[in-house]
């Protein structure tokens, strides 16, 4: 028994050795194994949501995403829905927004981009207010606080 | 045989140093140069042959002088301090600031660190995603790559990772070397179990939140990389606790009492990493045929792993990270490395010769691409 141990030992850690030894070459492979595993996603209240309507105008496309309330078990009573213009922005923007795609708009969202600052005319009850309007690398985000 | 590896302690000749130093040699080289070294970049040569260099010679330091915990905190502090600043020179050539703003939160370009993982199991088991904003696979710092990195490092090291991986453990193992004896002495290790109560409260309100907690209002270590932009009381108060934190954790305490007082009461990787050392094949072994209880090893531990019932009991707690400051200090080397199965006493340069690889392999390869950057950095600015 006290040799099958130290034999069960050794062996463990030499099986160490090796999987030390094949990690750094092999982690490309083992981080894009990884990347297809199911949880590997980045959360909708990070991501954004996926994109579920795109509007293209000169230059510019507009995306519209669809509502966050994720929650752990179940979804929350508040969340929130992105929309991005993508490309080459007019200084001012300026959209009217279906975000559940009812065929009736929700609100009217402007947006200043030199004085950054943005503007919401509810027309939807569950539409709050703007919770975060930002410059980003591809245009301009802005993420509008929901009831549900 | 075991009564000449106890008088002659761990050292080995030069030429046998030199000898075991080699499949190290060639496999850094391997490693850090991908086998094709480029010397179109002066610079970039420069940087790696240095730090190619210096990794190779503190292992074989290790080898001929036997100890291990000395060099082993060479590297790890200056993993932890180039790390931070590859990171935050990183964010200022992008940025302009240390700070990330919403664009970069919305945009997932934050760089993922292996604390976030205790909070993300939770959320990733029942939303099926991970609540972190940051690139999936990909760019600097991705979350598969950590993960993979993470979870191989704990499986084979066990809290090991805490003194032979982390990226931030180098801080406070810095900060608790500066002063000779420590001003604070008596400190109940109870707060050792600290860090598995951090763990539950950060792992529960992530999960609650789907925010990384721990990340988002605890972290000291964002006071060294990077955080929130202050654009409102709330950030405010977070930059504070951070840098507060710091200072205490990281700083003042770990001086004072020449512990390392962030990993040993707050870092809720450290609980994993600790419950991870069940698993890994590599211990540090107490032979109760030499030890004479001086005790002096229980002092030493930076990481209260140590008591003075675990060296009557002649066994060490879970809370070992395998520093090897213990085993530096023992005269009578009777605390060794070892492997687990195998008797205490027994197959010690063995053991220690395979973990020391195992161990320093990965450090130095894991902090070769943040020193090579850091040197390459200041090379530049003054050629």
């Amino acid at each position: 028994m006290k040799k099958l141990k130290i034999i069960a030992g050794i062996t463990w850690a030499i099986l160490c050795l090796i999987l030390i030894l094949i990690l750094f070459p092999g982690l490309n492979s083992f981080s894009s194994s990884a990347a297809t595993l199911p949880f590997m996603k980045i959360n909708p209240n990070y991501s954004g949501g996926v994109v579920v309507k795109e509007m293209i105008t000169a230059g510019c496309t507009l995306d519209i995403r669809k509502p966050v309330f994720d929650g752990l078990l179940k979804e929350r009573k508040t969340g929130f829905m992105q929309i991005d213009w993508r490309g080459t922005l007019p200084e001012k923007l300026s959209d009217t927004i279906d975000y559940n795609l009812d065929g009736i708009p929700d609100f009217w969202i402007t947006v200043d981009r030199k004085g950054s600052k943005t503007g919401l005319n509810p027309f939807n009850s569950r539409v709050k207010n703007v919770k975060i309007s930002t410059q980003t690398s591809y245009g301009w985000a802005v993420r509008v606080d929901l009831e549900k | 045989m075991d009564n000449v590896l106890i008088n002659s302690g761990m050292k080995k000749p030069f030429g046998k140093a030199l000898l075991y130093t080699l499949p190290m040699f060639l496999i850094t080289f391997m490693f850090m140069s991908g086998g094709r070294p480029d010397f179109s970049n002066p610079a970039s040569a420069l940087a790696m042959l240095i730090t190619f260099l210096f990794v190779n010679v503190l292992y074989f330091l290790m080898h001929y002088t036997g100890k291990t915990d000395r060099y082993r905190a060479v590297i790890f502090i200056i993993f932890a301090l180039s790390l931070s600043f590859t990171l935050i020179s990183n964010m200022v050539a992008m940025r302009n600031s240390m700070s990330f703003s919403q664009a970069d939160i919305l945009e997932c370009k934050i760089p993922f660190c292996h604390l976030v993982i205790p909070m993300m199991i939770l959320p990733a088991a029942f939303t099926q995603s991970i609540i972190f904003p940051g690139s999936i696979i990909g760019g600097f710092a991705n979350i598969a790559s950590m993960v993979v990195l993470w979870l191989i490092a704990t499986l084979v090291l066990g809290r090991g990772f805490c003194s032979w991986g982390c990226f931030y453990g180098g801080w406070d193992d810095g900060f608790s070397r500066i002063r000779k004896k420590a001003t604070v002495k008596k400190i109940s290790d109870i707060w050792k179990w600290m860090p598995f109560a951090v763990l539950i409260m950060v792992s529960l309100t992530a999960a609650l939140t789907l925010v990384p907690t721990y990340c988002d209002w605890i972290c000291p270590f964002k006071a060294v990389t990077e955080f929130e932009q202050v654009t409102s009381v709330e950030s405010a108060t977070k930059a504070g606790v951070f840098i507060s934190l710091f200072a205490g954790l990281v700083v003042v305490l770990p001086v004072m009492t020449r512990k390392r007082t962030q990993c040993s009461f707050l870092c809720p990787l450290g609980a994993v990493n600790t419950l991870s050392n069940k698993v890994t094949p590599f211990t540090v072994k107490i032979d109760k045929k030499t030890c004479t209880e001086c005790f002096k090893c229980v002092e030493a531990c930076p990481l209260f792993a140590l008591s003075k019932e675990n060296i009557i009991e002649g066994k060490v707690s879970v809370f070992c990270s395998k520093c090897g400051k213990c085993v530096d200090t023992c005269s009578k080397k009777a605390i060794h490395y070892g492997i687990k199965g195998v008797p205490a006493g027994t197959m010690m340069n063995f053991s220690r010769n395979l973990f020391l690889f195992v161990s320093f392999l990965f450090i130095a390869v894991f902090s070769s691409g943040s020193i090579i950057n850091s040197l390459k950095s200041l090379l530049n600015l003054f050629f």
